[in-house]
């Protein structure tokens, strides 16, 4: 390793100006992150120096930034550190709350169960949800896309992970005990996750509950010997390195961290994709012409098919870009980090901050104007919706196959518009994940060409005319 | 064609060895991550289809193909 220069002559990162004595930046933070990120951004530039109640955070802006930061090994900046407040929602011996060995091979197991041959099944598990949920639409309507979403992908995350059984059985305690959990995850969770907050009593009583309906589906699958095509399959036949069983107690929590993972931040991507497809109509032909070729109402949606729909895909990725679900991403410092001629000290938090990234107009010029014809960057780490290096969200794959099965099976039958004036709808952050505003209301009309005739049933749709 | 990959960068999805298993292995490594192993760094031209299949589908596109 090259000698670092003598402390006095290191550059060192702009301070973001407000700090309150003790408490810094927190305040303003814990108000919303992704404003005042953008804030410490356009003051101080790629690295910017803010604090959070005592703790030094630098926020790197930026693919040479993020870079540095992605290659680093997770002895040098953890990944496991800054997330402790996840501990509380997906338990003991799960992720973060297991040693980093355990963990390492509990993501593997999640990568197993996010294989193309898994994917395949997931691609029509889901097709049949959405087609179930749009099968009472009608020919045009009004309706709030943040409430529709949520529902959708609750039916189709669930239904990949545990099966159709599962699924059948669904309740409404079910997503009202991941929207408790979900109240938890906040800026304030951040600062202190086991403080006498009501959110937080409300979070374990959450988590307490969903062990024991998960334990039951996990006791039911047990007395059954047969071959599942979901996600639960994958992690009862789980076997670490040493050759011992994921305990059966500890699948609630994949369970409880792959949903929390996917849950909101697919559906709020969907409510955004709706959204914007609504803003920015010039783009929604070409779209639907792709969708046309693999795809038609009551048809089958194939792991292959939705291979081929590279409009919709450059769509869903600048919906990413502006709207980022996951703001920040946080890394601690723990052995010396040098980036430019700094040097970062153990105990220092790095943040990223896609939101913030997304909009650096050297990378996406104009970064304001939704455009999903704009050109991809050069560098893999300009555009980090899902992270970078080996940290990277391992369900990126299966969020981009929900979120396009979704949007074939409604750009096959109707357009939008939106209801409320255009600029309305706007980013909120009353968690840590990033949603629309609400009402987030569309009307939808059926398409035109298909207004004429009904819907073919699902049994017909080979026969329709091509 | 020589198949680079980032091997900072891998997280052992195995994408690559299911679109093409004759170029890409995922191997188990106790106490690191899983990752990558490149059994064909020159593959023959008839597998080109395969390989860039399994870098444009790779999640963490990890896979150039360098034509030399």
């Amino acid at each position: 390793m090259a000698p670092q220069s003598p402390p006095e002559a290191r550059p060192r990162p702009i301070r973001v100006s407000g700090a309150a004595p003790g408490a810094g930046h927190s305040a303003e933070f814990l108000a919303n992150p992704a404003l005042f990120m953008l804030r410490a951004w356009r003051e101080c530039g790629e690295l910017a120096e803010f604090d959070l109640g005592g703790v030094r955070n630098i926020l790197m802006v930026g693919p040479e930034a993020h870079e540095a930061v992605y290659r680093a090994p997770d002895d040098q900046l953890s990944a496991a550190e800054p997330y402790k407040y996840m501990v509380p929602v997906f338990g003991e011996g799960i992720q973060y709350g297991a040693p980093l060995d355990i963990e390492r091979q509990q993501v593997k197991f999640l990568t197993h169960a996010l294989r193309p041959d898994k994917m395949r099944g997931y691609a029509s598990a889901i097709a049949q949800e959405v087609e179930a949920w749009v099968a009472g639409w009608g020919d045009e309507g009004e309706r709030d896309f943040y409430d529709e979403f949520k529902e959708l992908v609750l039916r189709t995350s669930t239904h990949c992970l545990m099966g159709s059984e599962f699924r059948a059985k669904l309740t409404e305690e079910f997503g009202a005990l991941f929207h408790d959990l979900e109240q938890a995850i906040s800026p304030q969770a951040v600062l202190d996750a086991h403080s006498p907050d009501e959110a937080f009593a409300k979070r374990d009583r959450a988590r307490a509950r969903l062990q024991e309906l998960l334990m039951d589906t996990v006791r039911a699958r047990r007395r059954d010997a047969g071959d599942h095509p979901d996600m639960l399959d994958v992690f009862m036949r789980a076997r670490y390195l040493d050759g011992s069983a994921l305990p059966d107690e500890l699948i609630p929590g994949m369970v409880v961290w792959i949903m929390f993972a996917g849950f909101h931040t697919s559906s709020n991507t969907a409510s955004w994709t709706a959204v914007e497809l609504a803003r920015h109509p010039q783009y929604a032909p070409a779209i639907a012409r792709e969708i046309d070729a693999v795809y038609r109402p009551g048809g089958d949606l194939s792991f292959a098919g939705l291979r081929g729909l590279p409009a919709l895909d450059r769509f869903v990725g600048e919906v990413l870009r502006l709207h980022p679900p996951l703001v920040t991403l946080m890394r601690q410092v723990m052995r010396d980090f040098e980036y430019k001629g700094n040097v970062f000290a153990p105990g220092t938090v790095l943040a990223i901050s896609p939101y913030v990234s997304h909009r650096v107009p050297e990378v996406f010029p104009d970064p304001e104007r939704f455009d999903p014809t704009r050109p991809p960057p050069k560098s893999v780490f300009g555009a980090i919706p899902f992270g970078g290096g080996r940290r990277k969200c391992v369900g990126n794959a299966f969020a981009l196959l929900q979120v396009q099965s979704i949007f074939c099976a409604l750009l096959a039958r109707y357009e939008f518009e939106p209801v409320d004036p255009p600029e309305t709808y706007r980013d909120v952050m009353p968690s840590l994940i990033l949603r629309p505003s609400e009402p987030c209301r569309l009307r939808y009309r059926r398409k035109r060409r298909q207004a004429a005739r009904s819907e073919p049933k699902a049994s017909e749709a080979h026969e329709v005319d091509r | 064609m020589r198949i680079v990959v980032d091997l900072d960068l891998c997280q052992g999805h195995a994408v690559c060895q299911t679109e093409a298993p004759e170029i890409f292995r995922v191997v188990d490594r106790p106490g690191d991550y899983s990752r990558v192993e490149v059994i064909l760094e020159r593959p023959p031209e008839e597998l080109r289809a395969q390989a860039q299949a399994a870098a444009r589908y790779c999640p963490n596109r990890v896979i150039t193909i360098v034509e030399d």
